[in-house]
């Protein structure tokens, strides 16, 4: 069973492949067959997969399927090989599962527009580079598909590529990131240079024997990979692409920059988790940089007023509890709330995506209003998974997944009182940004008329999602709720070698209900909070907003707390300067003299081919002569 | 003969026995498919037939010859490449006027003299699969005996291959009144064990080395290469680059094995010299040139130059990285100069860059191959010629060669300049073609051929690990 495992890559490829080469011809129909078809089918294999793990694991709980050696040339020797291990098959499954039911949605998104199959072939072709990222079994196979993944988020967000500000956006992103993508592969190198091998588990192995804990070594590669993890996850300080990524269509938007490409940096983290172990300084930065972009992220999406650029901010917040939860150690509750957010972030989008379609291409959440009443079915599916973004008590997944990081955020050896705080603080904004959302685009006046209503195709992803959104928390229970602990049992092989290390520090059960308590009530009074705000009594803040000093604090707040300006003043505007002082560019003379030395050889060395046949002779005479003499006298 | 020595030879004889019968056929009913069919038919037969005469190597026949499983590789490889001439040849010839079926008969003799060259393990055999190949490339070289340029490019290739074989004859005369041997093994084993003149000897080794050294242009012996790559017609240029050259190199490995890597610091230092030249040079030609088949040429002086640098710093690799480098810059030219085969119109080839100016925007396919080969030249990931760039590169830091190493590096970005031109035009919005340059019809077979072979670059450079599995064997077999 588990030797299908190269054909959950494998059947994307495929199907881009067979878009590439054959969409035009297949029709519609026969594209939205093969574009989700492929992805549904590799779904349904990384289940089973899922279930022979958990009916009888392979031996330590991992699978490596070696598929040929690209290499072999001395010691250099990386294998095509795919590593699976509860970790990765966590990441496939939601890869492939919400992946599809995206492309599902997807039939019926973009179903009018012009460039029907290249959207699912660079779909297909992303999967497939994702899959390629979470199940590669050394750093070569790994950069691909983190190269592969950046392409591909380039050419979706940029695919109405007609619009000139979309290619800005998709330019922004690809350079933004490609900052930590430099970061990171400095830390490959290292890792390479001083362990001397590129598989990653022999790689971590090594490091836990040969590195001392908190030695310098450990120190630097740890901040150099979170310095790739921050650019292709949002993060502090490299988090401003992300919403400007929005620029791509909805579907893209939850699959890419929501439920799957975007964790890439909390994989990545996870993945080397015995490099931060060794590291303890460079845990307490992802735990600090994921504090700050919580924080930071959440004062943001008040002021927006693009109901994608809010969830773009919920989900850079998102990726910080989850940065947050790693920095202290909780391995397995970032990958939970990875898991959950996956479902509800992409049941937000697509259902935030269905109003956009059937508003026309609206997504000013002031312009809708009164949506409630037009499409039960999709408020009925987003308030699902707003609630499971605010974290509303017991009946959501995402109570349980944000629950555990906070808890361990507080008690774990890694933990700082500090870091619980900006935790529940984070959870007050996020569930007061969250209802603000919903209270304004839902409830009230309607404001635009519903065009179309969406059919099945983007009806059954929604509720699929609503359905994991909300039962996908019960794999993993609080302490005292019955100590239930599904996925941290199924996790765990994956972060054996910090089992040690992290021995639970046994609270009481009071603590952990009290601490659950205070979160809960700031949730909820985050939510009264909105409602009151932005529902019952709109007149309190537009009598706020009369102050020049709160429009400019909202003006700021709206700009994502002026990261764009900043990193404008200090690196964009000083380089175009450069680049337009510089325009005879005094790099480029050493280049134009090393082209001038070559026109001049080649010139000189044209004046040998003469055509004519004496003269030919006469070189290899002359050869000769040269071959004889230092054979003959050497 | 004993049957093991007959089956061993079998490769051999029936290539010999496909010319004549192609010969006979000719005189009966002329016919460019006739030939074709019955050229094909005597590869495939010989390439059946090495399978059979891998049971029975290693086979001495004769002190002439060695059939072994280095031999059978090479084999193996020659009537790959010849089969594949013969396909472009058929579209190519179809277009002109003229008589086609010799172009067959010649082409076989001359694989069968590359044949026993990359078979040869004296200096006997060395000349007569040498003179049979030159021989025959005369004749190919001014096949179309309508066109100035091609009979000129016959006659210089006349001139100029006779006076380097006659370097070479020279040469093994003195080595043999010298040593009182011409088999490769005895004499290596005489020169080790001293005992004659050295003088003599070294100078009879630099007279030999002038004879390979034209066969593969290498500098300061590269000057008729442009002149009669440009003459020749398309297939035939194929023909030169590929076989000849890699028939050449055959022979030089098998030099090289036998020596075992003892070769004196003077003679290394002046092969490295004669690699960085040969890459220098070849790649500042081609820096400007406009005419592609010119391009191509100057580029094979240089890829010539990589490969020698394969054999200096390839340490105990060098046999394998030799090899696989070799394969990749065989099929690619095969791909180059069929490329020009197959789009080449009836008036004139398509030798002109400007010939391909938006060739993408007529004929797509054809474009995206002629790409993927050029790719491949330059050495881009993903390709055959990638993986045979980074032996080199690989061996060359083993050993600390740095020198070498940077003028690798340094040539592969001239390279890169001039293929990069050429691609950039074929994907350029404006035609500028000259008439007559362009092929109105298009040739089937040639574009099924220059498919596989774009197919097989990609493959080797995805999946290498088969292949040089397969020269591993052949290599260490010896």
């Amino acid at each position: 069973m588990l030797d299908l495992l190269w054909l959950i890559p494998a059947l994307p490829l495929a199907g881009f492949l067979v878009l590439l080469f054959a969409g035009e011809k297949l029709g519609k129909s026969g594209v939205a067959w093969v574009g989700a078809g492929s992805v549904g089918i590799s779904a349904l294999i990384a289940g089973l997969l899922k279930w022979t793990f958990l009916t009888s694991p392979p031996e330590g709980h991992h699978f490596t399927q070696a598929l040929w050696t690209w290499l072999d040339v001395g010691a250099f020797k990386p294998e095509i090989a795919l590593y699976l291990d509860p970790l990765s098959l966590v990441m496939t499954l939601v890869v492939t599962g919400v992946g599809f039911l995206i492309h599902l949605y997807s039939v019926g998104y973009m179903h009018d527009d012009e460039d029907y199959s290249r959207f699912f072939a660079c779909m297909n072709l992303f999967v497939f580079a994702m899959l390629i990222l979470v199940l590669a079994d050394n750093l070569l196979l790994l950069y691909v598909g983190w190269e592969g993944v950046g392409l591909c988020s380039y050419l979706l967000i940029g695919f109405w590529y007609k619009d000139p500000a979309n290619c800005k956006a998709a330019q922004k992103a690809f350079i933004v990131t490609r900052v930590g993508d430099t970061a990171m592969a400095l830390g490959f190198f290292l890792l390479v240079t001083q362990l001397g091998t590129l598989q990653v588990q022999d790689l971590l192995e090594r490091a836990a024997t040969r590195w001392e804990p908190g030695s310098g070594m450990a120190l630097a590669t740890a901040l150099l990979l979170l310095g790739g993890a921050v650019g292709k996850s949002g993060q502090l300080p490299l988090q401003t692409w992300l919403p400007d990524a929005m620029a791509g269509p909805t579907p893209v938007s939850a699959l890419i920059h929501a439920a799957t490409m975007v964790t890439a940096g909390v994989y990545l983290i996870a993945r080397t988790y015995v490099i931060y172990t060794l590291a303890p300084a460079a845990m307490a930065a992802v735990a600090v940089v994921g504090a700050l972009t919580l924080l930071i992220a959440g004062l943001a999406a008040f002021a927006q007023s693009d109901i994608k650029r809010v969830l773009a901010y919920s989900t850079i917040s998102q990726i910080g509890y989850m940065f947050l939860a790693l920095g202290v150690g909780a391995w397995s509750a970032a990958m939970f709330h990875f898991m959950t957010h996956a479902f509800f972030k992409a049941l937000l989008f697509l259902a935030a995506g269905s109003v956009i379609y059937a508003l026309h291409h609206e997504q000013n959440i002031f312009k809708m209003g009164g949506i409630r009443k037009q499409l039960p079915l999709t408020y009925r599916t987003f308030l699902i998974g707003a609630s499971s973004l605010a974290a509303i008590p017991f009946i959501t997944s995402g109570f349980y997944s944000k629950d555990a990081i906070l808890y361990q955020a507080f008690t774990s050896e890694h933990g700082h009182f500090l870091l619980w705080l900006a935790g529940a603080l984070g959870a007050l904004m996020t569930s007061a940004y969250t209802f603000r959302m919903v209270f304004i685009a839902f409830f009230g006046e309607p404001k635009t008329h519903v065009h179309h209503k969406p059919g099945w195709v983007m009806n059954f992803p929604l509720l699929a999602l609503a359905f994991l959104s909300t039962v996908g928390g019960f794999i993993e229970l609080p302490h005292f709720m019955g100590h239930a602990q599904f996925f941290a049992d199924f996790m765990a092989p994956s972060f054996a070698h910090a089992a040690g290390h992290a021995a639970e520090a046994h609270h009481g059960a009071g603590l952990e209900i009290g601490l659950m308590v205070v979160a809960m009530a700031l949730g909820l009074g985050g939510i009264a909070a909105a409602y009151v705000l932005f529902l019952a009594k709109p007149e309190i803040i537009e009598e706020k907003m009369k102050s020049e000093g709160n429009r400019k604090l909202h003006a700021f707040l709206f700009s994502g707390l002026g990261f764009d300006k900043l990193y404008d003043t200090l690196f964009v505007n000083p380089y175009c300067w450069i680049a337009r002082v510089n325009k005879r560019d005094i790099v480029d003379l050493g280049y134009s003299f090393l082209a001038a030395v070559g026109m001049l050889v080649h010139f000189l060395l044209g004046l040998t081919v003469t055509g004519r046949v004496r003269w030919y002779a006469a070189g290899i005479a002359a050869g000769c002569l040269i071959l004889m003499s230092v054979m003959v006298f050497t | 003969m004993t049957e093991a020595q007959f089956v061993a030879l079998s490769p051999l004889i029936l290539v010999g026995l496909a010319a004549l019968v192609v010969m006979l056929a000719a005189s009966f009913k002329r016919s460019n498919g006739l030939a074709l069919g019955l050229t094909l038919a005597g590869f495939a037969a010989s390439l059946v037939s090495l399978a059979w005469a891998a049971k029975v190597a290693p086979v001495q026949v004769t002190p002439l010859i060695l059939i072994d499983r280095l031999a059978l590789f090479y084999l193996g490889l020659v009537f790959l490449t010849g089969a594949a001439v013969a396909l472009l040849g058929h579209g190519y010839f179809e277009k002109r006027a003229g008589y086609r079926d010799e172009f067959y008969m010649l082409l076989l003799m001359a694989t069968l003299g590359a044949g026993v060259l990359v078979a040869t393990t004296h200096f006997a055999a060395l000349f007569i699969g040498l003179e049979l190949l030159t021989i025959s490339l005369y004749a190919l070289v001014g096949y179309t005996r309508t066109e100035p340029r091609s009979l000129e490019a016959g006659l210089k290739y006349l001139v100029l291959a006779t006076v380097s074989t006659s370097f070479l004859l020279f040469g093994v005369a003195l080595l043999y009144a010298e040593l009182g041997t011409m088999e490769f093994g005895k004499m290596v084993d005489l020169i080790r064990q001293g005992g004659h003149r050295e003088t003599l000897v070294n100078g009879a080794i630099a007279l030999v080395g002038i004879g390979i050294g034209f066969k593969l242009a290498l500098v300061p012996l590269h000057m008729w290469t442009p002149d009669v790559y440009e003459g020749a017609p398309a297939p035939v240029t194929a023909f030169v680059a590929t076989v000849s050259k890699g028939a050449m190199t055959a022979v030089l490995l098998r030099l090289y094995l036998l020596v075992g890597g003892a070769i004196p610091d003077s003679v290394m230092t002046l092969l490295s010299v004669i690699a960085i030249l040969s890459m220098f040079v070849g790649n500042l030609l081609a820096l400007l040139q406009d005419n592609v088949k010119r391009i191509l040429a100057y580029s094979s002086i240089a890829h010539l130059g990589y490969l020698l640098v394969a054999f200096i710093a390839g340490g105990n690799f060098a046999p394998e990285a030799v090899t696989y480098y070799l394969i990749a810059y065989m099929a690619t030219s095969l791909g180059t100069f069929g490329m020009v085969s197959v789009i080449s119109g009836r008036e004139r080839e398509a030798e002109e860059l400007r010939d391909y100016a938006g060739l993408f925007w007529r004929r797509p396919f054809e474009a995206g191959v002629f790409a993927a080969m050029l790719m491949s030249l330059a050495g881009i990931p993903l390709t055959a010629g990638f993986i045979g760039k980074f032996y080199l590169l690989a061996a060359g830091v083993d050993m600390g060669a740095w020198v070498l190493l940077g003028s690798v590096v340094i040539n592969s970005a001239l390279g890169l300049f001039y293929y990069l031109r050429i691609v950039a035009s074929m994907y350029a919005a404006e035609t500028s073609a000259k008439p007559g340059a362009a092929a109105r019809e298009v040739a089937l077979l040639g574009s099924a051929t220059l498919a596989a072979l774009a197919l097989c670059l990609i493959w080797l450079g995805v999946f290498p690990a088969g292949l040089i599995t397969l020269i591993r064997s052949a290599v260490l077999g010896v």
